[in-house]
């Protein structure tokens, strides 16, 4: 009895739904529209832009191109780098940054810093922080005498043996244990 | 005599200051004058590794002429040649367009045999449902393959960098890469390359360079007769077209070119090219 109640309730909610939706049409068209002829023209438009009350919309705008003009160095700055910027030199950089040396150049071997200014030193944690190596990596000139130069700091600085792997082609020396710090001399 | 001595300086890559270059041509049969000589300002200077001098030599006379002194850039030119990249290269190049047309049919396409052969006992055979069961002959392929497999997979977008630089790299140290200044022959006879590849020594095989997509009427005429002398624009420079061709010729703005796009790449940010690879991404 109830859903009968309900099912009747829902059917005349559709009709007063629909008649509203003509007599709000008839309200947007002000007084155009006499209320004899809202029952009468019932009828749905599928598209939105096929509705005679949308008029024709201008889909392209007339505009002048200038070239170079003062404000586009405006425009400039809002664009994203296409390549990464040079570090602009300063006395002290507060997040700790240290800037590379001159002098390094001089020396038999060099590494060279990533693209992001930053030191190529890193920590692979490996069977599930089981395995720790940290790798120095982007080496040029003598890698052999690099070796043996962390191998000695190493020792002096813990006291103790630290195993190390050199990849000549690749250019970078795996050190076994957490040296991340330490190297970062 | 001086060609020795230049060949020497040549292969064992010793950078001479330019004042040095100079006065050793000024004594030689080449015209100090003529001879251009570029000292480069990049936009990201090598740091350690010294840049690398290169010839620019010419095409418009079999003999060679020195036009020039070239420097180039050694993150580019001068890297570690890692031959594991550059095979990882090239086995990417083979499989990415691959698609293996190979088919089987399996025991349900192969015709017939949809009746069971014998009855399942009383007979004192092996039990068999169908004569097209893979374990019979003339029956269907378990496992076999099947047509329209793609090999398609994209190498990582800094091992194909690494795959270019390297193969530049060793092309450099190995005296088969030449840079000349432009691609102009005074005629279309192809008999003119082969005597030009002949006396200057670069192989049968010979991948010319250049930055533009229009080659010059003579080149195109004379290599048209060719197949083992081939033009590319900078564009389609790849590790596997510069393995299989003994000599690399690139011309003065394509080596400009070649260097600034990659070095443009090598201190970028490249997370948009790093990032996984969809099929409808071109």
């Amino acid at each position: 009895m109830a859903t009968v109640w309900r099912s009747q309730c829902t059917f005349t909610r559709i009709l007063s739904g629909k008649t509203c939706r003509i007599l709000n049409n008839a309200a947007d068209l002000g007084s155009k529209l006499s209320p004899t002829s809202q029952s009468v023209t019932s009828r749905k438009y599928s598209n939105y832009a096929h509705s005679p009350l949308v008029k024709h919309i201008k889909e392209q705008y007339e505009f002048e191109v200038v070239k170079k003009p003062p404000e586009w160095t405006y425009v400039q700055r809002l664009l994203p780098f296409d390549t990464i910027p040079q570090v602009t030199p300063k006395e002290s950089y507060p997040s700790g940054w240290i800037p590379p040396k001159d002098e390094a150049k001089n020396l038999p071997f060099f590494i060279e810093r990533t693209r992001n200014h930053e030191l190529p030193i890193y920590l692979d944690i490996t069977f599930r922080g089981m395995r720790k190596v940290s790798a120095i990596r982007k080496i040029e000139g003598d890698i052999w005498l690099m070796n043996d130069e962390v191998k000695e700091y190493l020792k002096n600085k813990y006291c103790r043996y630290v195993e190390t792997r050199v990849h000549e082609l690749g250019g970078f020396i795996e050190v076994k244990g957490d040296f991340v710090n330490a190297l970062r001399w | 005599m001086t060609s020795l001595l230049i060949n020497a300086l040549r292969r064992i890559h010793l950078s001479l200051p330019t004042q040095t270059a100079v006065k050793c041509f000024s004594t030689s049969s080449y015209n100090s004058n003529t001879l251009d000589i570029t000292k480069k300002d990049w936009k990201f200077p090598p740091q350690y590794t010294k840049p690398r001098e290169v010839w620019i030599e010419n095409l418009d006379s079999i003999e060679e002429k020195k036009l020039g002194l070239f420097e180039l850039h050694p993150a580019v030119y001068a890297t570690v040649p890692r031959i594991d990249i550059i095979h990882q290269n090239v086995i990417w190049q083979r499989k990415f367009r691959w698609v293996s047309w190979a088919h089987t049919k399996t025991r349900a396409e192969v015709r017939g045999g949809g009746r069971k052969p014998w009855p399942q006992k009383g007979l004192g055979r092996a039990r068999h449902g169908s004569i097209r069961s893979p374990l019979w002959r003339g029956g269907g392929i378990a496992h076999g393959p099947r047509s329209g497999k793609s090999h398609f997979f994209m190498l990582p977008f800094h091992l194909r960098i690494h795959g270019l630089t390297s193969t530049l790299s060793a092309k450099l140290a190995q005296d088969d890469l030449h840079v000349v200044r432009d691609l102009n022959l005074p005629s279309d006879e192809p008999n003119y390359i082969i005597d030009l590849i002949e006396q200057r020594n670069w192989g049968p095989s010979v991948l010319i360079v250049d930055d533009t997509d229009i080659a010059p009427r003579n080149l195109t005429a004379a290599l048209d007769a060719l197949p083992h002398v081939n033009v590319m624009p900078v564009y389609g420079l790849n590790v596997y077209s510069m393995l299989k061709h003994d000599t690399l010729v690139l011309t003065q703005s394509a080596a400009e070119r070649i260097e600034e796009r990659i070095l443009c790449h090598l201190h970028s940010n490249t997370r948009k090219q790093q990032a996984a690879f969809k099929l409808d991404q071109v």
